[in-house]
């Protein structure tokens, strides 16, 4: 029993960055209806930002996270204005290949910046907890800690301010959201902003957790698109439910039958799973 | 208020609109009736900002808002209740209301919400239900409210009885009755024209994107041409 909680407690701690990693492609599929492939690679390049900040700079590890935040900000707009905006009234293949061409162009600069060399972004957190013989290391539960306030704040946005609101509104119905008075010009540019800097967050988890090398981040986009098949697409509660059902059926397999086996057995649910509700999840029929 | 002059609106190579003119005063309601097809829905589509004019002129207020983006002219004071309602499916009848005020800023949103939620008691008892699970009729109520929730200085109602029943079609008839009530100014597009005409202080006739007839509501009742072809008698 104690060893299942074990692994379910890792497992939140890996779903928490699957959750901020499909928020992003998630609203950015919710309104633009783009998948949005490089979102990975930008985040690890937020993940590379905060360990050069660190160890070249000497900056302490919470304002690194903070300015690297801001760029990843200041990144998303970037991205849909130059990459994405220019093909927003053409063929949806369009924006597809603009996503290929810009993933391998920031893994590109992500090899050319921080090289080949895997990196784990140094932390002091190095006590363990232990709670009634479950062991919970100090940095993981700071993960958990910090990717339940992002999902909170994320869903308080949405919810509660108009903005997260008119958001859920171009998604649902562009032309109403126009009478509305909502500019959809400005829209996509806040989407891509707090989703790159989500992505970015989950980048520095990534970082410190394990560790970044070339190719992590376009693993995890295919993570993130798993997530948002299995909680429903554009669904931000399934994007929630999704990344914590993959993070512990893979922390559960890798912990009991193998860790080779465990992307295949997190496949195997999601498709399982999508058998009986092929609109995920949390999706609408 | 509203005065648009020598319209003229295109799809690709294909002119629908072939220059109209038309005027809304401060307080009117105004109706265009005419069969599917005659270029209602295009010409308010033009006026909103969601098709762009190939010609002419549209000012509002004094202020030339032609081609101006679909969320300028909503800030100028113009909202539209679309046809088909297009109310926003999986937020709540109470999230759909408050969109409607989006560009607002004042303190009275929440007063606003109560009250059209007292001018249309059935929005209260689906506050919290998805508004895509609402009936055609109660969509259509929400859509009215919704709109009116912007304060707008012109409410452009675009085929509201559409796809209703009988019953439905004359409580929408009486809502906007009561919205004209209020001291609102109406544009209204029907292809119920019976309602339209009974509704309206003035009317135009459109036929192949053009204006061929105008008068007061009750002159158009009463042509000729309008009664045998529009009102089937």
């Amino acid at each position: 029993m104690v060893e299942v909680l074990q692994q379910i407690i890792n497992g939140i701690a890996i779903g928490g960055v699957y959750v901020l990693i499909a928020l992003g492609l998630t609203t950015v599929f919710g309104i633009l209806g783009i998948a949005h492939f490089a979102h990975g690679s930008v985040s690890m390049f937020g993940g590379y930002l905060t360990f050069f900040f660190v160890t070249s700079w000497g900056i302490p590890l919470l304002l690194a996270i903070l300015i690297a935040l801001l760029v990843g900000l200041v990144l998303g707009v970037l991205i849909e204005l130059l990459a994405y905006r220019p093909v927003r009234d053409a063929n949806h293949i369009n924006a597809f290949i603009v996503a290929l061409g810009l993933t391998m162009m920031v893994e590109g600069i992500n090899l050319e910046l921080f090289g080949h060399e895997q990196v784990v972004i140094p932390t002091d957190f190095s006590r363990v907890f232990n709670i009634g013989g479950v062991t919970i290391p100090e940095l993981r539960l700071y993960v958990i800690l910090a990717a339940a306030l992002l999902i909170a704040a994320m869903t308080v946005f949405v919810e509660r301010t108009k903005t997260g609101q008119a958001i859920r509104a171009v998604a649902e119905n562009r032309d109403a959201a126009i009478l509305m008075g909502v500019n959809v010009k400005t829209i996509p540019l806040v989407v891509f902003a707090i989703s790159t800097a989500l992505g970015v967050c989950a980048g520095v988890m990534v970082g410190s957790l394990f560790a970044i090398a070339p190719g992590i981040g376009e693993g995890l986009v295919v993570k993130g698109f798993a997530v948002l098949i299995l909680g429903g697409l554009g669904s931000i509660p399934g994007a929630v439910v999704g990344g914590l059902v993959l993070g512990i059926t893979e922390a559960l397999a890798a912990g009991f039958i193998s860790s080779a086996y465990k992307d295949v057995i997190a496949f195997v649910v999601m498709i399982s799973v999508l058998l009986f509700r092929p609109q995920g999840l949390m999706g609408k029929a | 208020m509203l005065n648009v002059s020598n319209l003229r609106v295109s799809y690709g190579a294909i002119e629908v609109i072939h220059g109209i003119d038309l005027q809304v005063n401060q307080g009117e309601c105004v109706a265009l009736i005419g069969a599917n097809g005659a270029g209602k829905s295009s010409t308010l589509k033009a006026i909103c900002g969601l098709v762009p004019a190939t010609a002419g002129t549209i000012e509002f207020e004094g202020q030339d808002i032609t081609n101006q983006s679909g969320h300028s002219i909503v800030k100028a004071g113009i909202t539209m209740c679309p046809e088909g309602r297009q109310v926003f499916p999986q937020m709540t009848t109470l999230q759909n209301l408050r969109m409607g005020a989006y560009p607002r800023k004042d303190a009275e949103q929440a007063a606003d919400v109560e009250e059209m939620m007292d001018m249309f008691p059935i929005l209260r008892d689906r506050a919290h239900q998805a508004a895509g699970t609402l009936s055609g009729g109660e969509q259509e109520m929400l859509a009215i409210g919704r709109a009116l929730m912007a304060r707008p200085k012109l409410c452009i109602f675009d085929e509201p009885s559409l796809g209703l029943a009988p019953k439905i079609v004359a409580e929408v008839g009486e809502t906007i009755a009561r919205v004209k009530e209020m001291g609102k100014t109406i544009l209204l597009v029907e292809q119920n024209s019976a309602m339209a005409l009974r509704l309206a202080d003035r009317a135009y006739l459109f036929e192949a994107g053009e204006i061929v007839l105008s008068g007061t509501g009750a002159e158009l009742q009463s042509h000729p041409d309008v009664a045998k072809a529009y009102l089937g008698h």
